[in-house]
């Protein structure tokens, strides 16, 4: 990515990309695993700072199992002993949530979907080919992605409402996708260009076909970097919020983000229920946590298959 | 090859810039509201489920049409409202809207005039400064919906305490609350950047936010009457409330109620629109949901009494509430007529009132019924005042202008200063 | 080195199939790069240039609802220019945007060598805490943020209270701007940090043990194992995650704005995104949001520079 050429190994930006903690450790050599004082030290720190990080997910999933009557105390309850579900029950009451699951994971899996499939086949372009126009894309992918979105909605909402698109996840879908693919070229660039052109050569000497010995060679080997960029589209689409709310007013077509900030804001004339919004923010966050999850489990076996055949 | 490319690139390119250009096309109306579904947003939740059902089934025995009733927020409202109401396709056909931003969307065109129909939807009887508020030379385009106006709420034991009766003068309330005030406990409690409450002490003192000066609105913060308000709040605050200078939309009754940890309440008086007495009282835990509390008005505990004037009688305090109008876009003139036919009927006026939202029509007044919550409402909203009725008047509030400038002023700024400050910027944006 | 050699190998690759006809070198590439193109022009590009338009128009809700609007040239700009409101938002919006990427790249950089430290159980538990913290969707982190540091019932006035000598009861985090910031700049960096520290230490471990040791039995001791191995082998990875915090902290819209719901909505707790909402959605002033946000495009640009510049020189190299 930069014009540092001294580094051993390919794939800088898929360094990068490859943010989801990975199988692929390498064993430390025997020296580091004897005990030191120094090493107990860090390994408490390591222990604390998780602690410290993880304590708002916590305290979500503590306060979301008690009673808001306990939760208005002016002295937190730091275990959720004597907790109980009515929160998730009061919430999932009159289903609205699960319409706007189903909204959200249709227009994330969309955009993830054809983000990838774009960014990838841009990427390829720039990366294994020289042609006039090359650096001009390159830099109006970097310089789309910097406009700010706020001031975007109207002229936003115009272009998909006369193309008759609105409260559409098609509509919705198609900002998300062109909001998310310059990044994802851009991450993806790295990750093509990383794996040696060589590799593939050597394939078409054996008599592959160059798409043969794409598909067969290099697209393997970019699996963790798809499912990387792939994380990022969906956290981006899952995530946003401003669009949405212009794009699909319908209250039937919220997305997960809407209706939780419809649930916030619909509290906010009483006193907040904390109890339920926590709740409710719980239930958001879970479809992204089983989505990492999911995710973590193919990226390691993607590596691991990358690792045999290259 | 490429060439081809750039040129189907760019011809798509244009395409869309052509179809996001094009404009939103004529209302088709052929005058018969027979089986138009509509649509009708409504901010917020305050209209109860029960008034939604009952306009539902009405609207589909008048005309055989659905109703179909969306809830925005009022957060996001103005953003909505923007980019829908000029969209034939899209807009709802009738709208609830914030009664201060009526001038600014009525003015922009964005209602239809509805002057044929006004004397059939109550005419004179419907409050008048909301109807002000929606007309643009003569013609009403906005009508009121419903209204709710702010009025105190003090606790007796605390007040009976320390020998304060009731005031009678604005005076003589700063003067009470302020003696009540400890550092554990605001005599009245009120957020430094709460406008919606701060400008009755403008308006109790002669002044106004904005007056029109030919046809052109100038902002009027620094007018002597304004100026002398706004001194007579920065003591009140820094004298009587221990909230913090920027909150400005608080759930004040929060603070009245006994607070669990101390078994006090945090403030001895607060002003709130009269729908809180439901959450003031003594808190228990629901019977039906063991997840909630409860609050029950004791009346040993707490009472009520409307803001007084400055030479007695009762402060002019904002007069909150909403309004509603039919969009100018809308393809379902006929069928947006007819539902606004059945809210201006005297059943569901009077559900309005039932439902301690203060019905449009004031014949229908009495329905709000005839307890401390209803007639402190009906007198505090009797010397009530609305916001100037400048186009700009949403922008004004949109940009957070005026929780900034009470913000100041409660922060002990020098009022006379920041009032011609501020004057400046509302000038910017009022027209 | 691989990417240049890739590149060379591509530019040389069609050579097997030399029979082929030369314009099909070019116009594969420029296949592959329609469907980006297109969705591009369609969801980016028509925003751009209403936006381009629009900021040199005085454009208001009136005009919204069809009344033309009058081209007024760059008078938005010169307002803009003038304006000290203006100016303020972007000063502090550059501080609170260095300071929290500067931070938000150092602890990332620190988790991601104590993740290289420590035994696999630590290195998993900080790598699950982590991942939590990430996946954790921002309207929902916003929620619990907002709540522990709520005035009245936030966990972190009463830990902080409950130290001897501490009163920090009834403390308003976001009455104050400076305090208000210090909390989006924590909840900002709390979001970012795993992004950057996974990434820091998917590039720590390309680093060869190998050479680490070698470097040892030469006497070099950590600090200069760190700055003349480590630091450069992971140099690409930092440059990248930094130009990412930078442009993603300028324009931080959701925190922010869900801080001044919970806050303080004045004009002193604006960063430039919430300031063009404001502008915008709020006051009705399209010309005006329209010339901020170009004015913004100009500024992330020009704070990537650095980068842009690298990227076009290598360019030029191969």
């Amino acid at each position: 990515m930069t014009t540092s050429v001294t580094i051993p190994t390919g794939g800088e930006l898929g360094a990068t990309a490859s943010a989801i903690p990975v199988a692929r450790v390498r064993t430390r050599t025997r020296w580091s695993r004897r005990f030191r004082p120094r090493r107990v030290v860090l390994t408490v720190l390591a222990f604390a700072i998780a602690i410290a990080w993880v304590f708002p997910v916590y305290w979500m999933l503590n306060s979301s199992l008690l009673p808001n009557r306990t939760l208005q105390s002016f002295i937190p309850t730091f275990l959720p002993i004597g907790g109980s579900l009515d929160n998730y029950e009061n919430v999932l009451d009159g289903g609205s949530f699960f319409s706007a699951l189903g909204i959200s994971l249709s227009v994330t899996l969309i955009a993830v979907f054809c983000c990838l499939l774009f960014a990838f086949l841009a990427a390829v372009a720039i990366s294994r080919f020289r042609f006039k126009g090359r650096k001009a894309f390159v830099l109006a992918v970097l310089i789309v992605q910097m406009l700010p979105a706020e001031g975007l909605f109207i002229a936003q909402y115009k272009m998909v409402s006369s193309v008759g698109l609105l409260n559409s996840v098609i509509g919705v879908s198609i900002i998300y996708t062109a909001a998310v693919v310059p990044f994802t070229v851009w991450m993806l660039r790295g990750f093509v260009a990383g794996i040696p052109a060589d590799l593939e050569e050597a394939a078409m000497v054996d008599g592959l076909s160059r798409t043969q010995a794409f598909m067969r060679i290099t697209f393997p080997l970019l699996a963790p970097g798809l499912v990387a960029s792939g994380v990022f589209a969906f956290l981006q689409a899952w995530n946003e919020f401003t669009v949405a709310l212009v794009l699909l007013p319908a209250e039937q077509m919220h997305t997960l983000p809407l209706w939780l900030r419809g649930f916030i804001q619909a509290s906010a004339t009483r006193e907040t229920d904390w109890g339920q919004v926590m709740a409710a923010s719980t239930l958001v966050a879970v479809p992204v946590i089983v989505f990492f999850l999911i995710v973590q489990g193919r990226m390691t076996s993607g590596l691991v298959s990358g690792a045999v055949k290259g | 090859m490429k060439r081809k490319y750039a040129a189907a690139a760019i011809a798509t390119a244009a395409a869309l810039v052509l179809a996001g250009c094009s404009s939103t096309g004529e209302p088709a109306d052929d005058g018969s509201a027979d089986g138009q579904n509509i649509t009708l947003w409504l901010m917020g939740g305050d209209t109860p489920d029960e008034l939604r059902d009952y306009l539902k089934s009405e609207y589909a025995d008048a005309t055989g049409g659905k109703l179909t009733i969306e809830e925005q927020g009022w957060g996001d409202a103005v953003a909505k409202l923007t980019t829908a109401l000029p969209d034939a396709a899209n807009t709802p056909d009738v709208t609830e809207i914030g009664n201060t931003w009526s001038p600014t969307f009525t003015n922009a065109g964005a209602f239809t005039d509805l002057s044929d129909m006004y004397d059939e939807l109550g005419g004179d009887k419907l409050l008048k400064s909301f109807v002000e508020v929606g007309e643009v030379d003569g013609a009403q385009y906005a009508l009121p919906y419903y209204f709710g106006s702010r009025y105190n709420f003090y606790r007796k034991d605390i007040w009976d305490a320390a020998g304060k009766t009731v005031p009678t003068t604005l005076d003589e309330f700063g003067e009470t609350v302020t003696s009540l005030r400890t550092d554990a406990q605001s005599g009245f409690y009120i957020g430094g950047s709460d406008w919606r409450n701060g400008i009755s002490w403008i308006f109790a003192n002669g002044g106004e936010l904005a007056v029109k000066d030919g046809d052109k609105w100038v902002g009027a913060l620094s007018s002597d009457e304004s100026v002398k308000g706004l001194e007579q709040f920065q003591a009140l605050f820094t004298g009587a409330s221990n909230a913090p200078v920027t909150e400005f939309d608080s759930t004040p009754w929060v603070n009245i109620n006994n607070n669990d940890a101390t078994g006090k309440p945090e403030a001895a008086t607060i002003i709130a629109p009269g729908w809180a007495h439901w959450s003031i009282g003594d808190l228990a835990p629901d019977p039906a949901d063991s997840t909630k509390t409860i609050a029950t008005w004791n009346d040993d505990v707490f009472g009520t009494f409307v803001l007084p004037g400055v030479d007695g009688g009762v402060a002019p305090v904002f007069a909150g509430g909403s309004n509603i109008a039919v969009s100018a876009a809308s393809k379902n003139q006929a069928g947006a007529k007819e539902l606004m036919k059945i809210i201006f009927s005297e059943e569901y006026q009077t559900m309005l009132g039932e439902n301690g939202l203060g019905p449009a029509n004031l014949d229908y007044a009495s329905s709000l019924g005839d307890d401390q919550f209803a007639k402190a409402l009906i007198e505090s909203a009797a010397g009530s005042k609305l916001t100037p009725a400048a186009p700009g008047w949403a922008a004004v509030e949109g940009a957070g202008i005026l929780e900034e400038f009470f913000g100041k002023v409660s922060g002990g700024g020098d009022v006379a200063d920041l009032a011609a400050e501020y004057d400046e910027k509302l000038n910017e944006l009022l027209n | 080195m691989t990417r240049i050699l890739a590149d060379d190998v591509a530019t040389a690759t069609p050579a097997p199939r030399a029979s082929a006809p030369a314009r099909r070198r070019l116009s594969v590439p420029h296949l592959l790069l329609i469907p980006a193109i297109l969705i591009l022009l369609v969801g980016m590009g028509y925003p751009l240039v209403w936006q381009i338009i629009t900021s040199t128009q005085d454009f208001g809700i009136q005009q919204q609802f069809g009344k033309p609007a009058d081209f007024v040239g760059l008078q938005n700009y010169i307002t803009l220019a003038t304006d000290p409101t203006m100016w303020q938002v972007v000063g502090r919006s550059l501080l609170f945007c260095f300071v929290t990427a500067a931070l938000t790249l150092v602890v990332g950089l620190l988790l991601a060598m104590l993740m290289t430290a420590v035994g696999r159980t630590a290195r998993l538990t900080l790598q699950i805490s982590l991942l939590l913290a990430w996946a954790m969707p921002v309207v929902a982190a916003m929620t619990v943020w907002i709540w522990l540091f709520d005035r009245r019932r936030g966990v972190v006035n009463y830990l902080l209270d409950m130290i001897p000598g501490v009163d920090m009861n009834r403390f308003s985090w976001l009455s104050n701007p400076l305090t208000f910031f210090i909390v989006a700049s924590i909840i900002v960096i709390w979001m970012s940090v795993p992004f950057v520290a996974f990434s820091v230490y998917a590039g720590l471990t390309q680093v060869s043990d190998e050479v680490l040791e070698a470097a040892q039995l030469d006497g070099a001791n950590g600090a200069k194992r760190l700055r003349y191995i480590i630091m450069p082998m992971i140099r690409p990875v930092i440059m990248i995650v930094l130009l990412l915090q930078l442009i993603w902290d300028l324009r931080v819209f959701t925190q922010i704005t869900m801080l001044q719901d919970a806050g303080s909505k004045a004009s002193e707790f604006d960063l430039l995104g919430t300031y063009i909402y404001k502008l915008g959605a709020g006051a009705q002033d399209f010309g005006m949001a329209s010339a901020v946000s170009i004015f913004v495009l100009a500024l992330t640009l020009a704070i990537s520079w650095f980068y842009v510049r690298s990227l076009l020189k290598e360019d030029e190299q191969s």
